[in-house]
C-alpha cells in the first residue's frame, strides 16, 4: 500500500488523558508517524509511539522538531488548576508559548490546540449564541480559564506573525465522560453540586469520545481556524444535574460570591467552575463547526449525561423505583392492589350491564 | 254615644253611588256588608297578576328551551335551591365531581371512601411525580430556554392579572400574521416589565394560532435571581441585535421595547412621553430579516406605579440601573411591588412593511434613523389617540 500521506505528528502531553487516547488512535492510521512528549510515561505502553521524556519548556524542543521533521504538532499539555497559581501559569502559558515558538522556528506546518468555550466568559450581556469572533472575556478567578485566555491572546498575535502555519484551536464546551477528568466531571462528582439560587443557565456539553474524534478529524482534514465544539443540544443546569442523578445545593448568589472572595470554607474555593459560569448563559454558536469544520458530535448532551450517571454510578438523588412516569398503567396497578371484593363487584356490575344490553 | 262617634264610617260606596252610612267594623275600614266584597276583589286582583306572571314565565321558559334544549328552569323551593347550589359548586376538583351523584346515598359506603382515597392518592402522586421529574431532569426546553410546562404553570397568574386585575382590552390582534416573522415594537412603562408579559398573555389567548410573543429583555435582568430563570423559561430572550435577528430568522414573533430602561424608569410626570428609541437596533433587525413592524401602544401601565423620583445613589450602591421612589416603594417594603389596578388598553397597529429596501439598507444610518423616528411617532400618536378617549385611569 503506497503511503500517499506522510505526516509526522508530535503530541505534547501524550501521557495526559487526551494525548494517550489520540496517540492510540493515530498510531493505527497508515501514513502517520506519531511522536510523544511528556514528563511522565504513559499509563500503559503505546505501540509504535516514539516517546521522548522531556518537559515542553525544554529549549531542545526545536532540535527535536527539526531532527524528526515534524509536520504537525498537537499541543495537549495543559494543567487544569482551579486556583490561579504561578507554577501552572508557567507550564500552561509560558510552555505553550515556547512550544509555538519552537514550531515556528522548526517550520511546522500545522498546530492543533485544545481550548474551552469558557474563554468567552459568562457575562450577563452575552448573546444567546457566542460566535468564534466574540471577544474573549473569561473569568480571571479560575486558574485554567485565566491561562486559556492568555494562550488564546498569544495565539491571535502568533497567527498574524506566522500566517504560513495553520493554527487550529478547538474550543470545547463542558467535556464529560465516564473516564476523563475535567472541571465539569469534577463538578458533577461533588456530593451536592452547589448552584446559585434562582439562576439556571443553559449549558453545553460534549462527550469525551467526541473530543478525541474531533482532534483526529482536525489532524486528518485540511481545516484550520478557531472552532467551537459542542453537542448540538444544550440544556439548563438543573436538567443537567437531574440527568446526572445529582441534587443541587442552591446557595444565595451574593453569599457564594462573598464566600469565594473571603475564602470561607472549602466549598467555593474548590468549586471547579467559576460562579459566573453557573449564573449566566455561555452557549457557543456551532454553525462553523458544522459548515467549515464539517464535524458533528455523535453523542448528544442528554445522552452523554445519562451515560455519565450510569457509568460513574453517581448516587441517584431520587431512588429509581420512584422515577417511573405516573400514567394510567400505574393507576390500574393501584386499583389491582385494592381488595378483590371491589374487583368482584366491578366485574359483576359490568357483567350485569352487558346482559342488560 | 261617645263610642259610636269614635268609630269611623264605612269607606265603600253603595250601589246607588252614595257613601255607605254603616259604621266600619273594628280593625277595618269597611262595614260588615262591604268588608268581604272588597277583600275578595283585592284577592282577585293579585291572583290575576300571579296568573299573568306565571304565563309570562312559562312562555319565557319555553322560548329558552327552544333556544337551549338542555336548559332546566331553576327550582324555586328552598330544598331545590340547596340542591342547585350543591350541583354548581365548581370548587370541587374534577375527580370529586364524578362522585357527586353518589354522595347522598353512598356516604356511609366504605367503597366510596376507598375510591376517594385512591383519587387523593393519585393526585398527590401526580404532584410528587411532577416535582421528581423536575429534579431528575425529565423535562424539555427549547434552545432559547423556553419550557412549555412552565408556561402552562404560570399562565393562570398572568391571566388573572390580564382579565381581572387590569381588565385589559386588546385590539388589532388580527393584524398579527398566523405564521412567519413579525416584530412588535411597543412603548415601555411601569417600573417593572409587566407590559411585556401582558402583551404576550393577550396575544397567546386571542391569536387564532396562540402565538407566543418573545420579548427581548434588558441586560440587567440576567443578573437578578429568579427573574432571569423565569424570563428564560417563559420564552423571553436577552435583547441583543444578534438574538433578535436569529429569532426573526426562525420565523418567531418578537416583541421589542426600544425605550429600554429609560422607558421603564420613567417618572410619573413624564408618563406617555416616549423616550429615545435606543440606537435603532430593532430597525436593523427588521431590515436585515425583512420582517414587518407592528407598532403597539400600551396605555394604563404608566399608572401602575407612581414613581416620584429616582435615587442615583442607591441605584449605584446596589448596582441597579435605576432605583425608583414611588408612593409605596420602598416605604412599604415588598408591598410596594403591588401594582395599582388601572385599566389597560393594548392597541396593535397595522404592519409597516420593511421588505421594500435593498439588502444592505441596515447599514444606511440615515435610513435607520428616519425609520426609527417614524415608528416612534406612530406609536406616540397611537398612545395619544387612546389617551384622548380614556376618561378614567381606573375604569377606562
Amino acid at each position: 500500500m503506497a503511503e500517499v500521506l506522510q505526516k509526522t505528528i508530535l503530541i505534547t502531553g501524550v501521557s495526559s488523558w487526551w494525548g494517550e487516547r489520540l496517540a492510540r488512535l493515530l498510531v493505527t492510521w497508515p501514513g502517520y508517524r506519531v511522536l510523544g512528549l511528556d514528563t511522565e510515561l504513559p499509563s500503559a505502553p503505546i505501540p509504535d509511539l516514539q516517546f521522548t521524556q522531556a518537559d515542553i519548556r525544554n529549549p531542545l524542543l526545536v532540535e527535536l522538531l527539526r531532527a524528526e521533521q515534524v509536520t504537525d504538532v498537537c499541543h495537549l499539555a495543559f494543567h487544569l488548576s482551579e486556583r490561579p497559581n504561578e507554577q501552572a501559569f508557567d507550564y500552561n502559558v509560558m510552555g505553550s508559548m515556547k512550544v509555538f515558538g519552537a514550531c515556528a522556528a522548526a517550520g511546522v506546518r500545522k498546530i492543533l490546540w485544545l481550548s474551552s468555550t469558557a474563554v468567552y466568559g459568562a457575562r450577563p450581556r452575552n448573546p444567546a449564541y457566542l460566535s468564534e469572533q466574540h471577544p474573549l472575556d473569561g473569568s480571571r478567578q479560575y486558574g485554567y480559564t485565566r491561562d486559556l485566555v492568555e494562550v488564546e491572546a498569544f495565539c491571535n498575535a502568533f497567527r498574524q506573525q506566522h500566517p504560513e502555519i495553520e493554527l487550529t484551536i478547538l474550543r470545547c464546551a463542558n467535556i464529560i465522560g465516564p473516564r476523563c477528568d475535567t472541571p465539569m466531571t469534577r463538578f458533577l462528582n461533588e456530593p451536592l453540586p452547589p448552584t446559585l439560587l434562582g439562576f439556571d443557565p443553559m449549558l453545553q456539553f460534549i462527550h469525551e469520545d467526541d473530543v478525541v474524534a474531533a482532534l483526529a478529524h482536525a489532524v486528518s482534514q485540511p481545516v484550520s481556524g478557531v472552532f467551537n465544539l459542542a453537542a448540538p443540544d444544550h440544556l439548563p443546569l438543573s436538567k443537567a444535574l437531574g440527568l446526572a442523578g445529582k441534587l443541587p445545593l442552591p446557595v444565595i448568589h451574593w453569599c457564594a460570591y462573598w464566600g469565594r472572595d473571603l475564602r470561607i470554607g472549602d466549598l467555593f474555593g474548590r468549586l471547579p467552575l467559576g460562579l459566573d459560569y453557573l449564573r449566566y448563559r455561555w452557549v457557543a454558536d456551532l454553525e462553523r463547526m458544522r459548515s467549515e469544520f464539517d464535524f458533528e458530535p455523535a453523542i448528544s448532551a442528554e445522552q452523554a449525561l445519562r451515560n455519565f450517571a450510569t457509568e460513574r454510578q453517581t448516587g441517584q438523588a431520587v431512588p429509581g423505583a420512584l422515577l417511573r412516569p405516573y400514567d394510567l398503567g400505574r393507576l390500574s396497578d393501584l386499583v389491582k392492589k385494592g381488595s378483590s371484593r371491589i374487583r368482584q363487584t366491578f366485574t359483576a356490575q359490568n357483567a350485569g350491564e352487558e346482559q342488560d344490553v | 254615644m261617645s263610642e259610636t262617634s269614635q268609630r269611623q264610617l264605612c269607606a265603600a260606596t253603595t250601589q246607588a253611588g252614595a257613601p255607605c252610612k254603616n259604621l266600619a267594623r273594628p280593625g277595618s275600614r269597611y262595614c260588615h256588608l262591604h268588608q268581604l266584597q272588597t277583600e275578595r276583589a283585592v284577592d282577585d286582583q293579585t291572583a290575576q297578576l300571579r296568573r299573568e306572571l306565571g304565563q309570562e314565565l312559562d312562555a319565557l321558559v319555553s322560548r329558552l328551551r327552544q333556544a337551549f334544549p338542555a336548559y332546566e328552569p331553576p327550582p324555586f323551593t328552598s330544598p331545590g335551591r340547596f340542591e342547585q347550589v350543591r350541583r354548581y359548586v365548581t370548587g370541587l376538583p374534577a375527580g370529586l365531581q364524578r362522585f357527586r351523584p353518589n354522595l347522598n346515598e353512598d356516604l356511609f359506603d366504605p367503597q366510596v371512601w376507598r375510591g376517594l382515597w385512591y383519587l387523593a392518592n393519585y393526585t398527590l402522586k401526580y404532584q410528587a411525580d411532577f416535582a421528581k421529574r423536575r429534579l431528575t431532569g425529565e423535562f424539555e426546553t427549547d434552545p432559547w430556554g423556553l419550557d412549555w410546562e412552565f408556561v402552562q404553570l404560570a399562565r393562570p397568574f398572568f391571566e388573572f392579572m390580564y382579565d381581572r386585575y387590569w381588565r385589559i382590552e386588546m385590539s388589532g390582534v388580527e393584524h398579527i400574521p398566523e405564521q412567519g416573522r413579525a416584530l412588535l415594537v411597543c412603548n415601555h412603562s411601569g417600573q417593572l416589565p409587566w407590559d411585556g408579559s401582558m402583551l404576550a398573555t393577550g396575544i397567546y389567548n386571542l391569536h387564532p394560532r396562540a402565538r407566543l410573543a418573545r420579548s427581548l429583555y434588558d441586560t440587567w435582568f440576567p443578573t437578578l435571581p429568579f427573574f432571569s430563570t423565569i424570563l428564560e423559561r417563559g420564552g423571553q430572550v436577552l435583547a441583543t441585535v444578534e438574538n433578535g435577528t436569529r429569532l426573526l430568522e426562525q420565523e418567531e414573533l418578537v416583541a421589542v421595547f426600544p425605550e429600554g430602561i429609560k422607558g421603564v424608569g420613567k417618572l410619573f410626570r413624564d408618563r406617555y412621553r416616549l423616550a429615545r428609541f435606543g440606537r435603532g437596533g430593532f430597525i436593523r433587525m427588521a431590515l436585515d430579516t425583512q420582517s414587518p413592524i407592528y407598532p403597539v401602544s400600551i396605555v394604563g401601565a404608566e399608572e401602575t406605579y407612581i414613581s416620584l423620583a429616582k435615587s442615583e445613589l442607591i441605584a449605584r450602591m446596589i448596582n441597579f440601573p435605576f432605583f425608583p421612589i414611588s408612593i409605596t416603594w420602598p416605604w412599604l417594603g415588598l408591598l410596594g411591588f403591588v401594582p395599582l389596578p388601572t385599566k389597560w388598553y393594548i392597541d396593535i397597529g397595522p404592519a409597516l412593511p420593511m421588505d421594500g429596501y435593498s439588502p444592505g439598507a441596515s447599514s444606511d444610518l440615515v435610513l435607520v434613523a428616519r425609520l426609527t423616528d417614524q415608528v416612534r411617532n406612530t406609536i406616540q400618536e397611537m398612545v395619544n389617540a387612546r389617551l384622548a378617549q380614556r376618561k378614567s385611569v381606573f375604569f377606562g
